[in-house]
């Protein structure tokens, strides 16, 4: 007998990709081929290089120049544990870098192997992954590792000539995290009567509607509902508004052919279920007014594990969809102002 | 000083419980805390003028929480609202400019955070640089690490003192019942801890704190009808500096906390308590710097963040803290402060006064 669920674990990703302008284009189009550059502007040079000067709003102009790849650590801290989004996998250190050449420090990695080794003014270089792994990515360079040779990086300082057009000018970027809900205890009520095969509400004591999906709330009169507002209702209805999806292709879109999502108003309720697939008849047939009840899935196979905290509508695998009842349809006139 | 009809106050503040993990959704955690707020002056619903709130949805992970929360005011018919992806110290800053406009009486801000869903080491890291820090994982304690250790190779503060820091607020926070880490502890003691970043232990981080929190303002005469003793916001000032913490001249000085402090009128007079939104032990040392407060200023007496850290909402909670000073303890003149982005980035500061 599934059962409902208490916690649940899900991954937030997306992709993104940017576009990088001018001025980031460079530097990474030159990270790429392993070599470090700043910007001069307002006196100094800033490395990275920004598009504008942060102390003025300025263009920061074209003057780039070369930095590195030998640097000074400044500041420092130790990551005893590092994350999955970290890019070094054991124990290293986040350090502000100023590399040579430049005026403003860098925040990078520096692999040192202990804390004990990490100190402020302590020389550091780039080590760059191999040239053929290199995206023009700020992770293009592994670490900073303790420079073998602390005498100044040869060449820093002196100008950058830009090649007229840059080979990296996109960056992808990919978003991962994890979150832990808990199902709230409205949440776990509306899991609870749909595995037993029924539909609840609640009914507000003040304004008197009828929300199909408990939420232990009025949203209308910003009142608390408790259990003793608790109803079954019928699960039928009336279908008040409908849309016909055609399917783009996204990450996790499984419908590949034009379907239908219709909001259905149950008997005696003032709150409509969203969202709702029709069964049975085509996408086409689909109307405003029309008689619907509900097709529940065979006890053994209901599941409740896709229903969030905001699922109030949402059948999960519980309801399989709603089928034409085949009474008269009701005029559409009657629905078709409603917002909720 | 008589009050005109321009000069706006904090009548009301309500917090709901303050907890590491709620069993609610934020809808949920803010229901009872607005409802008090707005009873707590004699007010209902309909009598609010605007409403305003600060929340991020990726704290909790549900896309458009933000859209269901306005569930908790009752928004039918349709009310005036708005919403900033910010600490609710900023949604009082637009409700304030809001009350300003002279044609409305009453405003609610609120902050609310579910902060327990996601994993602050992990989630604030897109929040960084997406060229420059977000690749590398950059996290907001490795951030504020760099920032404490620039702050000790300056010579002007210790580990020891980061501990004191820790101490002092977690002792004041006995006598707060909604704080969540409160007690005596010793300094020695906790020194002896391991590093989380060298060199900030677990204590100089906050707790993780799920919470809500509102403040009712109320313009000229309407802020004595709803209030006895009202908490007149008489400086309100907030400043940014660079995204990126290493484009700042020096880490260890809060230039904007400084700009916004001089822009609230700190100065104009003695500042009996002061309420200090700082995350990480250090920060409290940073932002006391920048304010250049007196020795006699009270600094949390609430236990400020340290002891209780619902994210979104703290700030909120140390105006709400700052006006209970004036409203119910009967202090003249106190000071809140609120901060947001990596290393103290943003920092704002509001002046409240009660009548002498």
């Amino acid at each position: 007998m599934p059962d409902v669920v208490r916690e649940s674990v899900f991954n937030l990703q997306f992709p993104f990709t940017r576009s990088l302008g001018s001025t980031l284009s460079t530097f990474f189009s030159a990270l790429a081929q392993g070599q470090l550059i700043g910007v001069r502007t307002g006196g100094r040079v800033i490395a990275p290089p920004l598009e504008y000067d942060p102390d003025t709003a300025a263009d920061a102009g074209t003057d780039y120049v070369k930095v590195g790849p030998k640097g000074t650590v400044s500041s420092w801290t130790w990551v005893p544990e590092p994350t999955h989004l970290h890019t070094v996998k054991h124990p290293f250190a986040f350090a502000f870098i100023t590399l040579d050449g430049a005026d403003t420090p860098m925040i990078h990695v520096v692999d040192a192997g202990s804390e004990s080794a990490m100190a402020a003014g302590m020389r550091v270089e780039a080590k760059f992954k191999p040239t053929e792994e290199c995206a023009g990515r700020i992770d293009d360079i592994i670490a900073f590792v303790p420079a073998a040779d602390p005498s100044p990086s040869d060449g820093a300082g002196e100008p950058y000539a830009a090649p007229a057009e840059n080979a990296i000018t996109m960056l992808d970027s990919f978003c991962d995290l994890t979150y832990v809900d808990n199902t709230s205890a409205s949440t776990l009520l509306w899991m609870e009567s749909l595995l037993k095969g029924q539909i609840i509400g609640q009914v507000c004591p003040m304004c008197n509607r009828t929300y199909v999906g408990p939420r232990n709330m009025c949203c209308v009169d910003a009142i608390p509902l408790d259990e003793s507002t608790l109803v079954t209702v019928p699960d039928r209805g009336v279908v008040t508004n409908f849309t016909i999806i055609t399917p783009v292709q996204y990450p996790g879109q499984t419908e590949t052919e034009p379907f239908v999502r219709v909001s259905i108003l149950l008997e005696g309720t003032d709150a409509v279920m969203a969202q709702q697939s029709v069964l049975e008849i085509p996408a086409s047939e689909v109307r405003v007014g029309m008689h619907v009840e509900a097709v529940w899935a065979p006890e053994s196979e209901r599941d409740v594990s896709d229903i969030g905290n905001r699922g109030w509508g949402s059948g999960g695998e519980c309801i399989r969809g709603w089928r034409p009842t085949g009474q008269p349809d009701e005029p559409a006139e009657n629905f078709v102002e409603r917002m909720m | 000083m008589a009050r005109t009809e321009n000069d706006i106050a904090i009548v009301g503040f309500a917090q709901g419980e303050m907890e590491r993990r709620s069993q609610k959704t934020e809808t949920e955690m803010m229901l009872p805390v607005v409802a008090e707020a707005i009873a707590s002056v004699g007010l209902t619903k309909s009598d609010i003028g605007f409403t305003v709130s600060g929340s991020c949805d990726y704290l909790s992970g549900q896309a458009f929480s933000f859209v269901s929360n306005v569930d908790a005011y009752g928004a039918w018919p349709p009310i005036n609202e708005s919403h900033v992806e910010m600490d609710g110290a900023w949604a009082l800053y637009e409700a304030f400019v809001r009350l300003m406009q002279g044609d409305i009486d009453t405003a609610l801000a609120a902050g609310v955070g579910k902060n327990s869903n996601s994993d602050a080491s992990t989630l604030y890291t897109i929040e960084m640089d997406p060229y420059y820090l977000t690749p590398l994982g950059a996290d907001p304690w490795s951030l504020a690490a760099l920032q404490a250790r620039a702050l000790l190779d300056s010579g002007r503060a210790t580990e020891r003192d980061f501990a004191e820091v820790v101490a002092r607020n977690r002792a004041s926070a006995k006598s707060n019942p909604k704080a969540q880490v409160a007690g005596d502890f010793d300094v020695d003691e906790l020194l002896a801890a391991d590093y989380v970043r060298n060199p900030l232990r677990r204590h100089d981080l906050p707790p993780t704190t799920d919470g809500c929190a509102a403040i009712i303002l109320a313009r000229g005469k309407k802020a004595y009808e709803l209030c006895e003793r009202p908490a007149w916001i008489t400086g309100f000032d907030h400043r940014i500096e660079a995204h990126l913490p290493t484009m700042r001249a020096d880490i260890t000085r809060s230039v904007s906390t400084a700009l916004a402090a001089a822009g609230a009128g700190v100065k104009n007079g003695p500042i009996d308590v002061a309420e200090i939104y700082a995350p990480f032990s250090f920060q409290e040392l940073i932002i006391r710097d920048a304010l250049d407060l007196d020795a006699s200023t009270e600094i949390n007496p609430s236990g400020g963040a340290l002891a209780t850290n619902p994210v979104m909402v703290s700030g909120l909670i140390r105006m709400g803290e700052a006006a209970n000073q004036i409203i119910k303890n009967g202090k003249r003149r106190t000071l809140a402060h609120a901060t947001s982005g990596p290393c103290l980035q943003q920092n704002l500061v509001a002046v409240l006064e009660g009548d002498e």
